[in-house]
């Protein structure tokens, strides 16, 4: 004869047992899981350095100087360029013909005597319909594009960077 | 039969009734003993286990209510993975661009027992590192060892393409490799390390401990963009004149701060042993050496600033004393006079402007040896500097402080000072007289550290007043950047070579300031045996090589450190920079 306690008591029993064990599959497979994203994370974190390390190898001065010779031909800025006070900035042309300006000049001191005002050409919006095509831009002066003597094989991204680390330890 | 029994006999009984109790049956003798033994036993055990789930129970209202942390922070130490942290933190300039970085850097190596076909293995990772001879791999991995380096230190790239083989035995090792990104750019700054990434130079030894084990990088007070139109200004001074070298500087003189910081010729970071492409014959300890830091110089003429503040502070000279330098001095075997005498008395301006050995030395021995030497050491010129970088260098000067020697040290002979120690001195002259060390970390923004006042802001305010007229009207006027009311003073120096000055090896260097009228920034430049050239009409002197390269600096800086230009024939500053003894007297030119 089965008691009635002895049956609760095993099913008592048993359920825990399964409940515990349930538990502890479970809490085993989230540890396993939190160990996995945290390796993703570390990861990650290395991918990022990597990337952070060769963003800033893409963009030395030295590289954007050598981009912008050879697609800008941006000069550093002129003290005459520079307005202290706000009734110094010219009003804008009020001529459409402005807009049919290149977007960006080449950057030249006005000449001695010259009068010393920002043309509002130089600060015009762009066009829809011109995109940044102008003459000047497209094919920047030789003189201007080899001015720096041309240098010897510099490494062209990280990796490589590395490898010739590498190589002169 | 029991009692017991007979009433489960009996059907009728009720479930809950229970037999009553019998009288207890009390042995005698040995058997009562035993049963109270037994007794005893039962006591005790039930206590102990008792205690035994009473302890745990506490244990789990523990962990439930009170700390249920603990229980995580033991299972994580076997289990959990914590975050690595490179062995070397980052170091970033003050816009926060990366000047070195600690990069995972995998290492490839084998287990040849586990290496299924050697040859074929060979042949895969020769693609893949076509630098590897095939005769040595095979070796390695036929060798019957259980470790072998195949590769140190492979890209990410490497990396993907070794994985992509999918050769079973082939392991990669964690390995990391310090990274500079700019190159030669921050040589002398940043320095480099060796093997275990272990600081061998610049801040990178000077700030080793501290830059082991942290996680937030380290930010400098250097500015890259600055960092990069110094060194570019300083390379064409020294390709133009055919010098030796050159050095450079910016100081904020407010806070002490290095924007940046230029030793030429310099090394790249990332191969400091490797000989320089574009010169390979520059011995590799010229292009290790910093020039500004470790070097000690007779910095001549430019050390006329530190007489005349000196005299006008000690009140031993006013700004309308004279002096006679219309002679040559002869002392011992010494005779100095100036480069380019104007044969007359010169007004203590005059002197400054025209840069006059003679009055400097008159003005020098009117104050007195004591004076001189007190007012250097309270600049800090007497002593080491201290900054970041593991490489200082001691300044040389004369155990006895003789008449000779204090004429001498007046215009620049005798002293030798690593430049920076002279910037931070000079710095102090015209920021309101408070000497602040220098520093290469960023300091918050807006928190000047506590100075020292060494000079009075009076003699502070002459002293601009002054190197404002060298660049108006005197030695300096080259390097006048419009708009941006520069003040400085040049300096020529004859090198020393042996035991005797050299006529024809010079250094020369300019300190300037701006705006002088309210000053910000310091730059100094200096080129070591600079050529004359035929655009300085042979010339090598410090007005025709770095007083035009300053100019060009600080017309390039200076937008980019937010500094507005100003009219400078406007009143106000016309009054904040007149000297009252030349008012109403014609300024003869240099």
């Amino acid at each position: 004869m089965i008691k009635l306690s002895t049956l609760f008591w095993l099913i008592v029993v048993s359920t825990t047992g399964f409940a515990m064990f349930a538990v502890k599959y479970g809490v085993q497979s989230l540890e396993d899981e939190l160990n996995r994203t945290k390796k993703a994370i570390i990861a990650e974190e290395h991918a990022i350095r990597a990337d952070e390390a060769e963003w800033a190898y893409l963009t030395r001065p030295e590289t954007l100087d050598e981009m912008n010779r050879r697609h800008l031909s941006l000069g550093p800025i002129v003290t005459k360029q520079l307005r202290s006070t706000f009734t110094d900035i010219p009003l804008r042309a009020a001529t459409p013909a402005a807009v049919d300006a290149p977007l960006v000049t080449v950057v030249e001191p006005p000449a001695e005597g010259a009068p010393a005002t920002i043309l509002a050409s130089t600060i015009a919006p762009a066009s829809p319909g011109k995109p940044a095509e102008a003459p000047e831009l497209a094919k920047p002066s030789p003189a201007k594009a080899f001015a720096k003597p041309a240098l010897p094989r510099r490494p062209r991204s990280l990796d490589e960077l590395i490898a010739q680390v590498t190589a002169g330890r | 039969m029991t009692a017991a029994q007979r009433y489960d006999d009996n059907p009728c009984r009720p479930r809950h009734f229970k037999p009553p109790p019998c009288a207890a049956i009390v042995p005698d003798g040995p058997a009562r003993l035993a049963l109270e033994a037994c007794r005893t036993r039962l006591l005790v055990t039930g206590t102990l286990f008792a205690l035994v789930f009473a302890v745990v129970a506490l244990r789990v209202v523990e962990i439930v209510a009170v700390g249920g942390g603990t229980a995580e922070s033991q299972v994580g130490r076997f289990r959990i993975v914590t975050a690595s942290v490179p062995s070397h933190a980052d170091i970033v300039d003050r816009n926060r661009n990366v000047l070195a970085a600690t990069l995972d850097s995998p290492s490839l190596y084998a287990n040849p027992k586990q290496i299924v076909d050697a040859a074929e293995a060979t042949n895969r990772l020769v693609k893949v590192f076509p630098t590897l001879g095939a005769a040595e791999v095979y070796a390695k991995l036929t060798s019957g060892k259980s470790f072998v380096w195949i590769k140190r230190h492979l890209t990410p790239a490497e990396q993907y393409d070794v994985n992509q083989l999918g050769i079973p035995g082939l392991e990669f090792e964690h390995e990391e490799r310090r990274v500079y990104p700019d190159g030669g750019l921050t040589s002398h700054v940043i320095g480099y390390t060796g093997i275990d990434n272990a600081g061998f130079a610049g801040v990178e030894r000077g700030l080793d401990s501290l830059l082991q084990g942290r996680r937030e990088p380290l930010q400098l007070s250097l500015d890259l963009r600055l960092q990069y139109i110094l060194r570019e200004e300083l390379q064409r001074v020294v390709a133009d004149f055919t010098a030796k070298g050159g050095a450079g500087l910016i100081m904020d003189v407010n806070t002490g701060e290095i924007l940046s910081m230029i030793s030429l010729p310099d090394f790249d970071p990332n191969r400091p042993v490797a000989p320089d492409p574009q010169h390979p014959d520059i011995p590799l300890a010229d292009r290790m050496f910093n020039r500004i830091t470790l070097g000690v110089y007779e910095l001549g003429s430019i050390f006329k600033i530190f007489t005349v503040a000196m005299a006008l502070d000690a009140g031993t000279s006013t700004i309308s004393s004279t002096y006679d330098a219309s002679h040559p001095i002869r002392i011992g075997r010494f005779t100095i006079s100036d480069y380019h005498g104007k044969r007359r008395v010169l007004s203590v301006p005059e002197i400054l402007m025209y840069s006059s050995n003679i009055g400097a030395a008159r003005m020098a021995v009117a104050a007195g040896s004591q004076t001189q030497r007190e007012f250097l050491a309270r600049l800090g010129l007497l002593k080491a500097p201290k900054i970041e970088v593991s490489e200082v260098g001691t300044p040389h000067y004369p155990p006895k402080w003789r008449e000779v020697n204090v004429m001498t040290i007046a215009f620049g002979h005798g002293v030798s000072v690593t430049p920076l120690s002279f910037a931070t001195a000079a710095a102090a002259l015209v920021n309101g007289g408070i000497l602040r060390q220098a520093t290469l970390i960023k300091l918050p923004d807006g928190r000047a550290p506590q100075g020292q006042q060494v000079i009075s802001a009076k003699t502070s305010e002459q002293m601009r007043r002054l190197m404002r007229l060298v660049v108006e009207h005197g030695t300096g006027t080259m390097a006048a950047a419009p708009g941006y009311v520069v003040g400085g003073k040049t300096g020529t120096a004859d090198k020393v070579s042996g035991k005797h000055y050299a006529e024809r090896k010079l250094l020369s260097s300019f300190v300037g300031v701006f705006p002088i009228n309210d000053p910000k920034y310091l730059v100094l430049t200096m080129v070591d045996e600079p050529h004359p050239n035929k655009q300085s009409h042979g010339y090598a002197t410090a007005g025709w090589t770095v007083a035009p390269a300053t100019s060009r600096i600080i017309e390039r800086i200076a937008p980019l450190l937010g500094v507005q230009p100003v009219d400078e024939s406007s009143p106000e500053v016309r009054r904040a920079l007149m000297v009252e003894s030349l008012q109403g007297k014609r300024i003869e030119a240099y």
